[in-house]
């Protein structure tokens, strides 16, 4: 059983990536030893009309420095307050919290799908598997956003030495077009490979990439995101429904489901 | 000398008068992650219902000014599931457990409470005759004094240990509720339950929940928890109060253990720092050194009026 702590972190590096997208690095981070790809951090932001935690997905650890990095992008109120705070400020930092990725097998050829700021998680996922001595060849790293801007971290992705599609609506980077349209095409070229999917991003990606899962019988994993008033199973607010029935706890029983077991 | 904190509630003696709030710690295991539950005063578990609930579609929340709005519509797995997974991992907690229940029908509570009455280790029942997040049944329990006194006397005759009325601040006067729980033999209330309030998204013209209603809970609606307290403690009901409504810490404790509560729930504040009642317990030892107080007892109903 992971020990979940609320700590005061000091934020050891920010970094503006422009277009609205910031990293802040957090340390030390006590419970860092438990942290998998795909968990989350609950972040206390200390004003009035804030009143829930915000989710942020793990972009990074470095357990040499007990460190653990968040990617955002500024959306609202909460993340807009985020965004104020600088290097040497100390937030309240809840985690890891959450169910992370399933290990793929050794034999897998792995497809991660990242839509905009679903890109933290999935990141996280493909340097991890590279640091544990995965082939990263074997690693489609698909990343979609509107435009060049959104598709952040470019060169840290390259550095991993993976397969690197970036996709854009608008073509000012990559390839034009869905990025779910591309992952289609792969699958359906490559019959004789054993794929696995990992997702992340906006509700329509999630949902297309649900449905090539379906289709094409590719296993896989989805990272969801929905508003958390706790983070930690109690409130059973962030709930979404699912394919058997009922509901689940996107912060304790996810936020990464299997493919086909949601209703999108 | 170190401060005494016990207190005692309708011959249940507490550790600490902290407990937390039904439907704020699930039934105990999620917040075992953080902290050793033998720390509070008490646990109170979500509210159980005689079937298993999905609740309401989500979105369910929406964060708002000083709090948020709820309407989770009583999800939770059914006393079977409850007595069967959930008591036993209760079981072996060392915290006083109060369990919750609700029902659309008296004869629901009664046949809940007559199942909770086999299990020892349930130290008391809260009846949730408040919930605003249900079409039928709840809310009408707790605006109605005549079904009120009938609930709590049915589930008097099943029940042989002591009743918790738990009860809704959307009435005119909750002392008249106050009093016919006691008519009806309940041996103490919690007050309040949450506020019934709206959210709306202004870009979209959306509520902001799908149920469009629900309970506004959290710093918000700490006065008027308060007031409620200072209004049932000045009525005819004799019965020891539990306090509930937007307590953050320790000094917030002590406004209503002052206004007349024997001992505090605590609800949202749990979501924003879930180890909140940790620190309570510690500022209330603080506070009652620094007041040269030997017993948290000293505080209760001693606020001074104007
Ligand atoms: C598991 C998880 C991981 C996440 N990871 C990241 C990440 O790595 N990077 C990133 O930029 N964002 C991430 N998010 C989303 C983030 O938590 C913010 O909620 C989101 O960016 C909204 O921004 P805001 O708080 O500024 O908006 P606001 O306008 O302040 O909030 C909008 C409203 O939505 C509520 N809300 C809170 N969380 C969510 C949510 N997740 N979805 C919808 N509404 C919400 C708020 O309480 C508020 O009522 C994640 C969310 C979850 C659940
Ligand atoms: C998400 C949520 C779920 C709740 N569920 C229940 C419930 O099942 N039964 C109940 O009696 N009260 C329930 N409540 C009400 C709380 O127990 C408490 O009375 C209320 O939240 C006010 O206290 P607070 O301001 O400290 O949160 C719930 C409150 C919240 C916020
Ligand atoms: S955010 Fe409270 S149960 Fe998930």
């Amino acid at each position: 059983m992971s020990k979940i702590v609320s700590e005061e972190a000091v934020i050891t590096r920010r970094r503006d990536l422009h277009n609205n997208y910031y990293s802040l690095t957090f340390g030390p981070i006590h419970s860092l030893s438990a942290c998998r790809p795909g968990n989350f951090v609950h972040i206390k932001l200390p004003t009035s009309d804030i009143y829930f935690r915000r989710a942020m997905s793990v972009a990074a650890v470095y357990p040499d420095t007990n460190e653990l990095e968040i990617i955002f992008r500024v959306f609202g109120r909460g993340t807009t307050r985020l965004a104020t705070f600088r290097t040497g400020d100390t937030l309240d930092v809840l985690g890891p919290l959450g169910k992370g990725f399933a290990k793929p097998r050794k034999s897998d050829r792995v497809i991660c799908v990242a839509g905009g700021i679903g890109f933290p998680p999935l990141f996280y996922l493909a340097s991890d598997l590279v640091q544990a001595g995965f082939d990263p060849k074997k690693i489609e790293f698909f990343y979609g956003g509107r435009s060049a801007p959104d598709i952040i971290e470019r060169s840290r992705i390259k550095k991993l030495g993976l397969n690197f599609y970036p996709v854009t609506e608008d073509g000012s980077v990559g390839r034009t077009g869905l990025v779910t349209q591309f992952v289609r095409d792969m699958i359906e070229n490559g019959r004789k490979e054993k794929f696995v999917l990992y997702g992340c991003g906006p509700e329509g990606m999630l949902r297309a990439t649900n449905q090539i899962g379906l289709d094409l019988s590719v296993p896989g994993e989805l990272a969801f995101e929905a508003p958390m008033p706790c983070g930690i199973g109690v409130c059973l607010g962030c709930v979404v429904p699912l394919v058997k029935g009922g509901y689940a706890r996107v912060c304790a029983d996810g936020p990464v489901f299997k493919i086909g077991e949601v209703v999108l | 000398m170190t401060p005494d904190l016990g207190v005692s509630i309708a011959g249940v003696s507490f550790k600490n008068p902290i407990l937390t709030a039904s439907g704020c710690c699930g039934y105990g295991e999620e917040l075992a992650d953080l902290f050793p539950l033998a720390k509070l005063g008490g646990l109170v578990t979500k509210s159980i219902t005689k079937n298993p609930r999905p609740g309401h579609p989500p979105p369910r929340t929406a964060e708002t000014t000083g709090g948020m709005i709820n309407a989770i519509g009583l999800a939770n797995v059914g006393i079977d599931e409850f007595i069967a997974k959930k008591i036993p991992f209760l079981e072996k907690q060392k915290t006083t457990i109060v369990v919750n229940v609700a029902g659309s029908k008296i004869d629901e509570y009664v046949e809940l409470c007559a199942r909770l009455n086999d299990i020892a280790r349930v130290d008391m029942v809260e009846l949730n005759i408040s919930c605003p997040n249900v079409d039928v049944g709840g809310i009408e329990f707790g605006t109605d004094p005549k079904l009120t006194e009938e609930t709590v006397r049915r589930v008097r005759k099943v029940f042989a240990r002591p009743i918790i009325a738990k009860l809704a601040p959307n009435v005119t006067d909750i002392s008249k509720i106050a009093i016919a729980a006691e008519n009806g033999g309940a041996d103490a209330v919690s007050v309040i339950n949450s506020v019934v309030g709206m959210a709306v998204d202004p870009e979209s013209w959306r509520t902001r929940i799908t149920n469009n209603k629900g309970g506004l809970t959290g710093p918000a609606i700490k006065p008027i928890a308060l007031a409620a307290v200072d209004r049932v403690y000045n009525s005819q009901c004799k019965l020891p109060i539990i306090g509930i409504g937007g307590i953050t810490n320790a000094s917030d404790v002590v406004e209503f253990l002052l206004v007349g509560a024997s001992a505090v729930q605590i609800g949202t504040a749990l979501f924003v720092e879930p180890d909140a009642p940790l620190k309570m317990v510690e500022g209330l030892k603080r506070y009652l050194a620094r007041k040269k107080l030997s017993s948290v007892r000293e505080l209760i109903g001693k606020v001074r009026k104007y």
